[in-house]
């Protein structure tokens, strides 16, 4: 008996084990193929104006934190709005992954963006950090506490990612600055 | 003294060239530098089967069994060395540890371990002596730590977008296919235990060495091969990216520590 249940969840593991292993190559393999016009289209459309009035809120242009008594000025109901509520923030977690993509784009033939590409990296999983805190307060019905906050901070990194990726480009001299630039 | 067919004979010459002819890769193509884990693993085995052959044809067959027994042990902690070697060029893209998957990965270690020693636990093979069990069970605990460590590096450095060079992802696959076909043939031979005038067992071994042999021509080809050439960038651009990524890693810090109203 005791040598049945061995098989039984032996064989389940490695077949686990195989199908994870050949699901993770086949989605390397199509992301490795991915050209850069690809990329660009990934980028699902949200109101750039929107995300620029939620975060100069917070910061500068520069992205330095604006003077107290100079920002916060927004409540939760016009994020709320201007956002589109939680799936405006899910539109921008999925463009976090793309401009993530981007940036290891262009690193496969400047090594040296590296550096900017890892930072960039750890932007989305902060981002990605803030989405999940709001559907579990949205779960628990504490969504409007957490919503200013959580958001905001969330759309400040999004709008400062984007502006990174495009100076990344624009140093590089990348030839699709300009189309980027319409898509961001 | 144990007798060796045609087939023996030619997974251990096969084996044997295969890897001086990757260690000669890895030593002229400066791949030794960059995974020097690997090249200890495969000097190991080109020592350990040079040795295992003097000793067979020369001493009793007690001596040989014990000289098995620390290569293997060498083996398995070289191959964990390995498998540090790919967490270290896959999670440490700038030189330090990203800073989301230390405790992941350490978690993962640890599953790994629990979840192998259950199912080595389960195991009990049928066997004619006790170290054969021994041996069958270390065997496929082994094998089931390298292939879990292994996909779950590959499913966590997809899942925080953590991109594999190039030939440190030649290396993982090789390592990662021969660990999984390794797992299939441990169970097995667990399953069926070993029989006294029973070759089951030692017939699904030579399909494991003829993986091997696949494995070892792999890794001498890509290895051999260059990684696609970047291109170069003038020296005030790189000094433009070195500062583009402090005011990135700044924000960051900004933004975790403002407080609101």
């Amino acid at each position: 008996m005791r040598n049945l249940y061995f098989v039984l969840l032996a064989v389940l593991l490695l077949v686990a084990l195989t199908a994870t292993l050949i699901r993770f190559y086949l989605r390397h393999r199509r992301s490795a193929e991915t050209s850069w016009q690809d990329l660009v289209h990934r980028l699902v459309w949200i109101d750039r104006d929107a995300i620029a009035t939620i975060a100069l809120d917070a910061v500068t242009e520069e992205g330095e934190l604006r003077p107290h008594g100079d920002c916060f000025a927004l409540d939760s109901g016009v994020i709320w709005n201007l956002l589109g509520g939680l799936e405006g923030l899910e539109v921008i977690e999925r463009n976090c992954q793309v401009l993530v993509e981007l940036a290891a784009y262009l690193q496969r033939f400047y090594p040296e963006a590296l550096v900017v590409a890892e930072q960039l990296r750890l932007n989305a999983r902060e981002i990605e950090w803030h989405v999940s805190r709001l559907k579990g307060a949205a779960q628990t019905g504490n969504l409007e506490a957490s919503f200013a906050n959580y958001a905001q901070r969330a759309v400040v990194i999004y709008y400062m990612m984007t502006r990174h990726v495009l100076t990344l480009y624009d140093q590089a001299q990348f030839p699709g600055l300009a189309e980027l630039q319409q898509a961001i | 003294m144990m007798h060796l067919t045609g087939f023996d004979l030619f997974a251990w010459a096969g084996g044997f060239i295969g890897h001086v002819v990757l260690l000669f890769v890895l030593l002229v193509r400066g791949r030794a530098r960059s995974f020097p884990f690997f090249t200890a693993y495969i000097a190991e085995q080109i020592l350990s089967t040079s040795v295992a052959y003097f000793i067979f044809y020369h001493d009793p067959f007690r001596v040989y069994q014990t000289s098995f027994w620390g290569f293997e042990g060498l083996e398995e902690i070289l191959q964990l060395c390995v498998f540090y070697e790919i967490a270290l060029h896959v999670f440490r893209p700038t030189g330090v540890w990203a800073q989301d998957v230390k405790k992941t990965l350490l978690s993962l270690v640890a599953v790994s371990v629990v979840v192998d020693a259950l199912l080595t636990w389960l195991a009990q093979p049928e066997t004619p002596r006790v170290i054969q069990r021994i041996v069958l069970r270390s065997n496929l605990f082994a094998a089931l730590l390298m292939s879990e460590l292994l996909v779950g590096m590959v499913v966590l450095s997809a899942t925080v977008g953590l991109p594999w060079k190039t030939h440190v992802s030649r290396i993982a696959h090789g390592v990662g296919i021969y660990s999984i076909v390794s797992v299939a043939v441990f169970i097995t031979d667990n399953f069926i235990g070993i029989h006294r005038g029973d070759h089951t067992g030692r017939e699904i071994e030579r399909f494991r060495y003829l993986v091997y042999l696949v494995c070892e021509v792999y890794w001498i080809v890509m290895l051999w091969a260059e990684a696609p050439a970047p291109r170069e960038l003038p020296a005030a651009m790189k000094m433009q990216i070195y500062t583009l990524n402090r005011q990135v890693e700044n924000d960051l810090r900004r933004i975790r520590t403002w407080r609101q109203h």
